[in-house]
């Protein structure tokens, strides 16, 4: 039997009472006008400048409303609520472009009626979206191909145009782009060279090597981006990655001034992912660096492979996570891990945003099978990996923790636990976050940590 | 009746038939025109083709389905393959289309046999299927009037042509019978290319679509922001 019917035998997850979700809207910047109307307008221009029309043409003709991806579901599982099937959420969206712009469709809906938009429409579509935390995982599933992550980001870039988007994201991704700091956790310059500095001492004490984090190196082939929120939390995955670069011999640098890969346009709107991603490129430009790497983060490695969209020119740079790049150090000789380090057992978390799609799936695990000798697999693993309760942006919404762990990362809880794993490597900074939260709410034991905070206790520097 | 039945048979036939035959070339191509202007407009013109071609060919030979719902898969792929197969390989359609229009393909169709077998595994299969949709609480609340019409209506030309073909019954009865099974037969060939049932065509062009349609037009946020004047403001 395979991992995904071992998975869908197990019984269902349904949470006793499902708390309240939640999240809060700049209150002066919501638009006050008649909603239905402006949604309409948004929409339509929106379908006039990207390429969205083609797959709603495709997916209002092909639903079969089969509930195939209600198995695969996670917060459909914990709350038992069928309004959190992804193909009924999707019909939200799929609905109001029947009626509205599809070419087929809109004359039956002119002739004989039926759904028409309104205002409880659209209330209940802030809601829904924002329980789904996009991880594509009932994309697998669903036999006409409908890829409901793709419609929840086009339903929350449509709601965000009309300003209804959770203030979290809004005043991070403002700060991000318009900010002083030109980061999403508002950290100045100064404070990251201190941290920086602090860590350099940290690495020397642990192993006795003086190893540098590059400021500003010309001409480096990569140009290194993590999400900022590590360099002040997670200071030994960031110890990890610069002790590999320095035993790999690899060149590579920080820009001082645009260092943060966070990037919230993934989750909610095209126009922030691509000034975001216009910054990196400047940044990149600025320094001539070769190769774009990215660290320990998801969806800041997703967000980065929409550089050759947003590029301008076409000699964009390759895009690089982390965990590949140490696993071909590894591969070379590079790089050598001390097995008899970590004897705990460790398990593997795989981000939804480099697992689903078969990007980054067996390297980090060939990395750990090289010095862990206790490594269990959660079920299901790999590209059908449950996500961690906290994605598609949810996780930096604190309003709506207790749903997110208690919903959301219900399934995860339980993974986890059934492994029995000490060590929980979670290799993205917003599972961690997530992981952490979900840990102490539903009462798991272990520790969370970062792949390279593993690769920082086992490598063996010269 | 019989004029009604001349008429069900031919010109009403050959009209449903043309729009279905039409109306799923029309979809393919639209379907295939948008995903190459979505190419041409997306700026990053790679896809991920492997991964696209396996989900693809995993639903269309479907070694997928039985990742969840093993039972209701076996099911799903039966009734699939009676349905596709026994009015396409029956040979009372090929004599006809033989006697129609001269071309016919008697010479590859099934035995009486078989194709009485095959009729009864689609009724019953579209039968559990339909009860599966009737009972499963997923699906009950997801479907809509037609998700339960469409396995009824589906069944009917099965029901009415196996009496047809297998009862001793008199004329005016096989008439009425062969009425019905023509008139559903009709019904459901003018509904396929505006219902869900296009997905027999548009099932396999989706994946490479969604792939498609991922790779965004870099100006979409700027230009978007621009029709409402935007463009300058901060977020």
């Amino acid at each position: 039997m395979s991992e995904v019917q071992k998975d869908n035998q197990i019984k269902k997850m349904r949470v006793d009472e499902v708390p309240e979700m939640k999240y809060i809207i700049e209150k002066d910047r919501i638009y006050k006008g008649d909603r239905v109307s402006k949604f309409l307008e948004i929409f339509a221009s929106v379908l006039k400048f990207s390429n969205y029309r083609p797959v709603l043409e495709q997916y209002i003709k092909v639903s079969a409303k089969c509930s195939r991806c209600s198995v695969a579901c996670h917060v459909y599982q914990a709350s038992g609520d069928p309004k959190d099937i992804p193909c009924y959420r999707s019909e939200l969206l799929l609905s109001i472009y029947r009626r509205y712009f599809s070419v087929d469709s809109s004359m039956y809906g002119r002739i004989f009626g039926g759904f028409e938009l309104t205002e409880e429409h659209i209330d209940q579509m802030a809601d829904s979206f924002w329980k789904c935390t996009a991880c594509r995982k009932c994309v697998l599933e669903c036999p006409m191909g409908i890829d409901h992550g793709m419609l929840t980001h086009l339903a929350r870039y449509i709601m965000a145009e009309m300003n209804m988007a959770p203030r979290a994201l809004v005043i991070s991704t403002r700060e991000q782009l318009h900010g002083a700091t030109k980061n999403t956790s508002a950290i100045p310059f100064v404070a990251l060279q201190d941290s920086l500095e602090f860590l350099e001492e940290e690495i020397e004490e642990a192993h006795g090597v003086k190893v540098k984090f590059p400021i500003d190196v010309p001409d480096a082939e990569y140009i290194f981006f993590a999400p900022v929120s590590d360099y002040m939390m997670e200071a030994e995955t960031l110890m990890g990655i610069a002790v590999v670069m320095h035993a790999a011999g690899a060149s590579w640098t920080i820009g001082s001034k645009f260092y943060d890969a966070i990037n919230y346009g993934l989750f909610y709107s095209d126009l922030v992912l691509g000034r975001v991603l216009r910054n990196m490129e400047d940044e990149v430009r600025r320094l001539n660096a070769k190769k774009v790497l990215i660290g320990e983060c998801g969806h800041a490695s997703r967000s980065a492979t929409f550089l050759p969209t947003y590029w301008r020119g076409d000699d964009c740079p390759p895009v690089i996570n982390i965990m590949e790049l140490t696993h071909k150090f590894l591969k070379e000789g590079k790089i050598k891990l001390d097995p008899n380090v970590i004897g705990d057992r460790v398990t593997y978390h795989d981000p939804c945003n480099i697992a689903r799609q078969n990007w980054v799936v067996e390297q980090p695990r060939d990395i750990i099978k090289a010095f862990c000798s206790d490594f269990v697999e959660m079920t299901p693993n790999r590209s059908e990996q449950y996500c961690c309760g906290g994605g598609g942006g949810t996780v930096s919404i604190d309003e709506i923790r207790k749903y997110r762990t208690l919903v959301g990362g219900r399934r995860k809880a339980k993974q986890i636990q059934d492994t029995g794993a000490h060590y929980v490597i979670a290799p993205c900074a917003n599972c961690k976050k997530q992981f952490r939260e979900l840990m102490e709410d539903n009462k798991v034991d272990g520790e969370l940590v970062g792949l390279h905070d593993l690769i920082f206790k086992a490598i063996k520097m010269k | 009746m019989e004029s009604l039945l001349e008429f069900a048979k031919g010109p009403m036939f050959r009209l449903s038939f043309a729009i279905l035959i039409l109306g799923l070339i029309r979809l393919i191509v639209l379907a295939v025109i948008n995903g190459f202007e979505a190419k041409s407009r997306g700026k990053d013109k790679k896809i991920p083709k492997h991964y696209v071609r396996k989900l693809t060919w995993g639903f269309i030979i479907p070694i997928r389905s039985f990742r969840v719902k093993p039972f209701y898969s076996v099911v799903s792929i039966l009734f699939h393959i009676g349905l596709i197969a026994t009015p396409l390989l029956l040979w009372d359609h090929a004599w006809l289309f033989q006697q129609s229009i001269d071309i016919g393909w008697t010479g590859i169709t099934l035995s009486h046999e078989v194709a009485n077998w095959l009729t009864i595994l689609t009724i019953v299969t579209g039968i559990i299927l339909l009860i599966l949709r009737a009972s499963t609480f997923e699906s009950r609340f997801l479907s809509r009037k037609q998700d339960f019409i469409w396995p009824i209506l589906l069944i009917i030309p099965f029901v009415t042509g196996y009496i047809c073909a297998n009862s001793a019954i008199e004329p005016a009865t096989y008439n009425a019978y062969m009425l019905i099974h023509v008139l559903a037969g009709n019904i459901i060939f003018i509904l396929m290319p505006f219902t869900k049932i296009a997905h027999c065509v548009l099932m396999p062009l989706s994946q490479w679509v969604t792939a498609r349609s991922w790779k965004f037009p870099p100006e979409t946020g700027e230009q978007v922001a621009m029709s409402f004047g935007k463009e300058n403001e901060e977020l």
